[in-house]
């Protein structure tokens, strides 16, 4: 496609981004608008800055590309994102917004009265964050390369850049907006190319439907350990996200938490057809990106081949800008959650720390992601969903739900999830992935329950150091806040 | 002239001026809070058994009966619309199911609760 056309998608995205984060500026005032936006988001912005934020480069080009390679197999990837918010608003979402926490070491400090604690779970968050980061990055990186054919480099900085401005002059009120305007521009840039290419199949007549039952890459069927391991890890990891949960604070209450979490849900699941459909159309009609190792592209590059001419231009310039939202806001949203925890645990929590803070939450990933070249996006997300289940999933579900959590078991659990999870994240990459046992490639389904019973036995065994006030912090997690006088 | 630092709270779960916290005082307020939270979790319990029950049994549907998968609706396999379009429900729905459900469990709570204030 016409380079220029791309990078003019890419500019018109970011300048889009940063008008909003600074038209957001001027109603940020103090640092409780700085980190949440003050609670007052109503729950349609909230979710759409929710659904904005979650989809990630793993969710716009990932998807596709996985489905593209491994079929119907690859479809667990989007229902375990979708379920994964089922779970959240379970078991996580009105207790977590009512324990009133800014942050999930907030959370961890309050609920057991330990620094210790909160340090173990701050580091947990910064690992998951930069773990995150740098697909979004790859997927920058790839967009560029890919539709202009300027260095990769370019992307990821571009991403850096944009983010730093407005996280840096807006914090989380002015990402609030950017984040709901980054939803629906990604949902339209799947929608509206995806009707242009089902009106020209029209034209062509029915397509041999046939090709969609084989795997264009040569990918064998995944193993029935695969998909379960996978579930696990995007049910559970769901739950923990920094990013994610920071924005259940941004809630009045308890309750408007759970119905942002229904409307989150329906916005999901509108938007994973569509990265679906693109994945089925790559099987019949781009089975070559399979071949050529581009699977990740295939969103990007289908618009172009299947609709010709200067409509396929401008569908390809959509589909690059839409990419970039997502580049960008769950960058964004995962530098804001980050240098939130970095910024109380170590700057004293400032407007003036918070920015610090952001920039060392970015530049970090920036770096690993400029060393490291990108897998299939999807799957490297998947990794960092297992991570997150092996690690803050435990110490959040049994911290809301069990009186009998400890300090001790916390630490213990958190350690043993993130160094099995870890290792076996390392031992992967050392492994290469035709080297790498299923066990080892899908670690959730044995270390989530590790961390699970570590966390329980060594709570159990040093059940005396309970602390005193689980019983104000339990009533003050599950019971309605509103006055009694106005319900009913 | 001094200048002021504002700063986030460190440690922000600590009770404010409401209703809840009178419930915690008595052994009364706190046989309701047990029970509210027994049945949140016997709920969000029941929800996602349900939940993986049914997520389960797509695929061994799709294996149970042979050529299932490759019905066409439309023009596209069933396996696909079963797998990427037929959960999304499911999971709305169930969602829908358990904010009900919650919402009633609490204000069972604080008609139990209410009472507890009326008499003090």
């Amino acid at each position: 496609m016409n380079p220029a056309v791309g990078i003019a998608a890419v500019a018109a995205v970011s300048v889009a981004t940063a008008v909003i984060g600074f038209f957001g500026l001027r109603i940020s005032r103090t640092t409780g608008d700085f980190y949440v936006a003050s609670r007052t988001v109503p729950p349609w912005w909230n979710a759409s800055a929710i659904g904005g934020e979650y989809l990630s480069a793993a969710s716009f080009l990932g998807v596709a590309g996985l489905i593209l390679l491994s079929g119907t197999d690859a479809l667990w990837y989007p229902v375990g994102y979708t379920a994964g918010y089922l779970m959240l608003l379970l078991f996580v979402a009105a207790p977590l917004r009512r324990s009133g926490a800014y942050t999930i070491p907030d959370f961890t400090e309050a609920r057991l009265e330990s620094r210790a604690v909160r340090r173990v779970t701050s580091v947990a968050v910064v690992i998951v964050g930069w773990l995150y980061i740098v697909p979004q990055l790859h997927g920058a990186a790839l967009t560029i390369r890919t539709t202009t054919g300027l260095p990769a480099w370019t992307g990821s900085t571009a991403v850096v850049v944009v983010v730093c401005l407005t996280v840096v002059a807006g914090g989380m009120r002015s990402i609030t907006f950017v984040q709901a305007f980054q939803y629906w521009l990604k949902l339209t840039a799947l929608a509206v190319p995806l009707i242009f290419i089902l009106l020209v199949l029209a034209d062509d007549g029915s397509p041999a439907l046939e090709a969609a039952a084989t795997n264009p890459g040569g990918a064998g069927p995944a193993s029935p350990y695969q998909s379960i391991s996978l579930l696990v890890a995007l049910l559970f990891g769901t739950l923990g996200l920094p990013h994610v949960l920071v924005r259940f604070y941004t809630n009045p209450d308890g309750h408007s938490a759970r119905r942002t979490t229904l409307i989150v849900l329906g916005l999901l699941s509108v938007f994973y057809l569509f990265p679906t459909a693109y994945g089925l159309a790559g099987r019949l009609f781009a089975p070559d990106l399979a071949r050529t190792g581009q699977a990740d592209a295939l969103v990007l590059l289908l618009p172009g081949r299947l609709v010709g001419g200067p409509a396929g231009e401008l569908l390809s310039a959509l589909v690059v800008a839409g990419a970039f939202a997502a580049f960008l806001s769950t960058t964004s949203g995962l530098v804001v959650s980050l240098a939130g925890v970095i910024s109380q645990d170590v700057l004293g929590g400032s407007v003036r720390g918070f920015r610090v803070a952001a920039l060392v939450s970015i530049t970090v990933p920036l770096g690993l992601a400029l060393m490291t070249d990108s897998l299939a996006l999807a799957g490297s997300v998947g990794l960092v969903f297992a991570f997150t289940a092996s690690t803050i999933c435990p110490v959040l579900l049994l911290g809301i739900w069990w009186r009998g959590l400890t300090d001790a078991g916390a630490i213990a659990g958190m350690v043993t999830g993130g160094l099995l999870c870890g290792g076996a994240m390392v031992a992967g990459t050392v492994l290469g992935v035709a080297g790498t046992p299923p066990w080892l490639a899908q670690p959730a389904a044995w270390t989530v329950p590790a961390a699970f019973t570590v966390m329980v036995l060594t709570s159990r065994a040093t059940s005396s150091r309970v602390p005193r006030t689980i019983t104000r912090v339990m009533t003050r997690l599950h019971t309605p806040e509103r006055p009694l006088a106005t319900e009913r | 002239m001094t200048r002021v630092r504002v700063t986030a709270p460190r440690s922000a779960a600590r009770p404010t001026a409401e209703p809840r916290d009178s419930a915690e005082e008595s052994a009364v307020g706190q046989v309701f809070v047990r029970s509210l939270i027994r049945s949140q979790l016997r709920l969000a319990l029941v929800v996602a058994g349900g939940f993986l029950l049914i997520l389960g049994a797509f695929p061994l549907l799709l294996g149970a009966i042979p050529g299932l998968a490759q019905t066409r609706f439309a023009g596209i396999p069933f396996d696909w619309i079963l797998l990427g379009a037929g959960i999304y429900p499911v999971t709305g729905i169930s969602a829908w199911l358990y904010i009900r459900s919650a919402a009633r469990n609490e204000a069972r709570y604080r008609d139990l609760a209410g009472d507890k204030v009326m008499l003090r």
